[in-house]
C-alpha cells in the first residue's frame, strides 16, 4: 500500500483501490487530490482491469476545505493552475480505458462529488448523502462537476443540485441518475469491489479497453465519428479473433 | 409504386406504412446480403415519398439473432487492409457501409418503429436503438453478446446504449453480455413499451397511424407519453 497526501493506493487481484484517507470526513487537501504523475503511475500497470474509489471509515470525502482554499489565495498561490490540475486529475480518471467505480458511503459532498462524477458506476449505501454546497460560500464546483451534472442527470436536475446547495439522500440521488445502485450499509465496498470483478473477470484486456474507448467517443465525439471509431475497433479485434479460430482449426487438423 | 423484392427481407407497404421484415429463417440472421439489401430497401423508403411510417420487425418468432459472426469474420479476414505486420490499416468497405445505412435509418423523417418479438441480439439490437421508437412483446430477448466471443458491438450499439440508457447501464449489459428480458429492457428505457405480444403489430400500427401525419423527432418524448404509457 502506497499513500500520497491522504490518498492511498493498493491492487487486489487484478482491481486498484484509490482510499480517500483521511478521515473522518476524508477532505481532500488540495485541487490535485493526488499527483498527476502518481495517478498515472498508479494506473499504468497493464495488468489492471479495473479502478475502485471510496473513502476511509464512514464516509466517501467531504470534498475540499474552503479555508485551504482562501488560505491559497491570501498567500497569491496560483489557484487557475491549481485548479487546472485537479481537473486534469478527475479527466484521467474518467478516460481510463479500464471501468472506474466510485464506491460511496456517508457523505459525498462538493469535490467528493466530484470525484464520484467523474466514475463510470456510482454505487451508494443506503446512508449515502449528496450536495454541491459551493453556492452556500458564493462558489461553484470548479474541477468539471458542473459540465458532468448535466451530462449524467441532464440540466434541470444538474442546475437544482448546483443552485439550491441542498442535500439530498441516496434514493433521490437515485431517481435523478446521479448513482447507478443502492446497496445497503456494509456492503458497498464488497459488492462494488466484486461488481467490478464480475464484470472484467472473462474479459481479455484489449476487449475491456474497446468498450471503454467507445464509451468514452460516445462522451465526447458527434455520432458519425464515434461509429466510425467503434466500426474500426471492432474490426480490429473481429481480425485477431478471425485469426485466432483459423489458428486453432489448423490446430485441431 | 413497384415494391422490389428481396431475398432477406420482406417489404410490405399498406395506407403510407411500410413493414419490413428481416426474412432469413428460422432466426433471422443478419448475413452479408442482408447488410446490402438492407442499405438498398432504406434508399428505396427514403426516395420515396409515399411512405409515412415504417415498421420493422422479423418474420415468424424473432426479430433476428443478429450478425452471422462465423461469415463475418471471414470476410473481413479477406477484407480489411492490413499492414506487413498484420495490423488493420483500413475497415472493409461493406461495414462502414453498414453502419451508414443504420444512421440512414435513423435520419429518415417518418417515424421509424421497431416492433420486437422472440430474440433481439447484437447487431439486431443495434439495428432496433437506430429506430426512433421500440415495442416488444412480454417475451423478448434482449442483449449484447459480443464481448463473450472476445469482440464488441461495432454499429453503435455502445454508443446508442451510453445515450439511451446511461454510461453504467450500458457499460454492464456490454461487458457482461448477457441476455436480459422485456421488463429489463423497459426500466433501461430501451423499449418504449412492451405489449402482448399478438397485439405487438397491431400496437406499432396504431401508434404509426397516430404520429405519421405530423412526425417530429424532437418530440419523440411527447408521443411516447401520449400513446404508449
Amino acid at each position: 500500500m502506497e499513500t500520497i497526501n491522504k490518498i492511498s493506493w493498493e491492487i487486489r487481484n487484478d482491481i486498484g483501490i484509490i482510499t480517500l484517507d483521511n478521515p473522518p470526513e476524508n477532505y481532500l487537501v488540495q485541487p490535485e487530490f493526488v499527483p498527476i504523475e502518481t495517478l498515472r503511475k498508479w494506473t499504468s500497470y497493464d495488468y489492471l482491469k479495473g479502478i475502485m474509489i471510496c473513502g476511509a471509515g464512514k464516509h466517501f470525502s467531504g470534498g475540499g476545505k474552503l479555508e485551504n482554499l482562501f488560505t491559497m489565495i491570501r498567500n497569491k498561490e496560483n489557484i487557475n493552475e491549481s485548479m487546472d490540475k485537479g481537473k486534469a486529475v478527475l479527466d484521467h480518471l474518467e478516460n481510463l480505458d479500464i471501468p472506474v467505480v466510485a464506491a460511496i458511503q456517508g457523505i459525498c459532498f462538493g469535490g467528493g462529488l466530484e470525484v464520484a462524477l467523474a466514475s463510470h458506476i456510482r454505487v451508494c449505501s443506503e446512508n449515502a448523502l449528496f450536495a454541491f454546497p459551493e453556492i452556500n460560500q458564493g462558489i461553484i464546483p470548479g474541477l468539471g462537476g458542473t459540465m458532468r451534472s448535466i451530462a449524467r442527470m441532464g440540466f434541470p436536475r444538474a442546475m437544482k443540485l448546483i443552485m439550491s446547495g441542498d442535500m439530498i439522500n441516496a434514493e433521490d440521488a437515485q431517481e435523478m441518475n446521479l448513482v447507478d445502485f443502492i446497496v445497503s450499509k456494509h456492503k458497498v465496498f464488497d459488492f462494488s469491489f466484486s461488481f467490478l470483478q464480475r464484470l472484467t473477470r472473462d474479459r481479455p484486456l484489449p476487449v475491456i479497453n474497446a468498450v471503454m474507448k467507445a464509451l468514452k467517443n460516445a462522451r465526447s465525439l458527434s455520432i458519425e465519428e464515434a461509429m466510425k471509431e467503434e466500426t474500426r475497433m471492432f474490426c480490429e479485434l473481429a481480425l485477431a479473433e478471425a485469426k485466432r479460430r483459423n489458428a486453432s482449426s489448423e490446430t485441431q487438423k | 409504386m413497384k415494391i422490389p423484392v428481396y431475398s432477406t427481407i420482406r417489404l410490405l407497404f399498406e395506407e403510407g406504412i411500410g413493414l419490413l421484415e428481416l426474412n432469413s429463417p428460422p432466426s433471422n440472421a443478419m448475413n452479408l446480403e442482408f447488410f446490402r439489401e438492407f442499405a438498398s430497401v432504406i434508399e428505396f423508403i427514403r426516395s420515396n415519398e409515399e411512405f409515412r411510417a415504417l415498421i420493422i420487425s422479423g418474420h415468424g418468432r424473432h426479430y433476428s439473432s443478429g450478425a452471422d459472426v462465423p461469415v463475418l469474420l471471414n470476410e473481413i479476414l479477406e477484407k480489411a487492409g492490413t499492414d506487413n505486420k498484420g495490423r488493420l490499416k483500413n475497415v472493409p468497405e461493406f461495414l462502414s457501409n453498414n453502419y451508414a445505412s443504420f444512421l440512414m435509418l435513423e435520419n429518415l423523417s417518418i417515424p421509424v418503429i421497431s416492433a420486437i418479438r422472440g430474440v433481439c441480439l447484437g447487431s439486431a439490437l443495434e439495428l432496433a436503438l437506430f429506430s426512433h421508437f421500440r415495442l416488444c412483446g412480454e417475451e423478448a430477448v434482449f442483449g449484447l453478446p459480443e464481448t463473450s466471443f472476445n469482440l464488441v458491438p461495432g454499429l453503435g450499439g455502445i454508443y446508442k446504449l451510453c445515450s439511451i440508457s446511461g454510461q453504467a447501464l450500458a457499460l454492464e449489459r456490454v461487458l457482461k453480455g448477457s441476455t436480459f428480458t422485456a421488463e429489463d429492457a423497459l426500466k433501461y428505457r430501451i423499449v418504449d413499451k412492451v405489449v402482448p405480444k399478438k397485439l405487438l403489430i397491431s400496437t406499432a400500427d396504431d401508434f404509426a397511424r397516430h404520429i405519421m401525419q405530423d412526425f417530429r423527432v424532437e418530440k419523440r418524448g411527447l408521443y411516447v407519453k401520449k400513446y404508449l404509457s
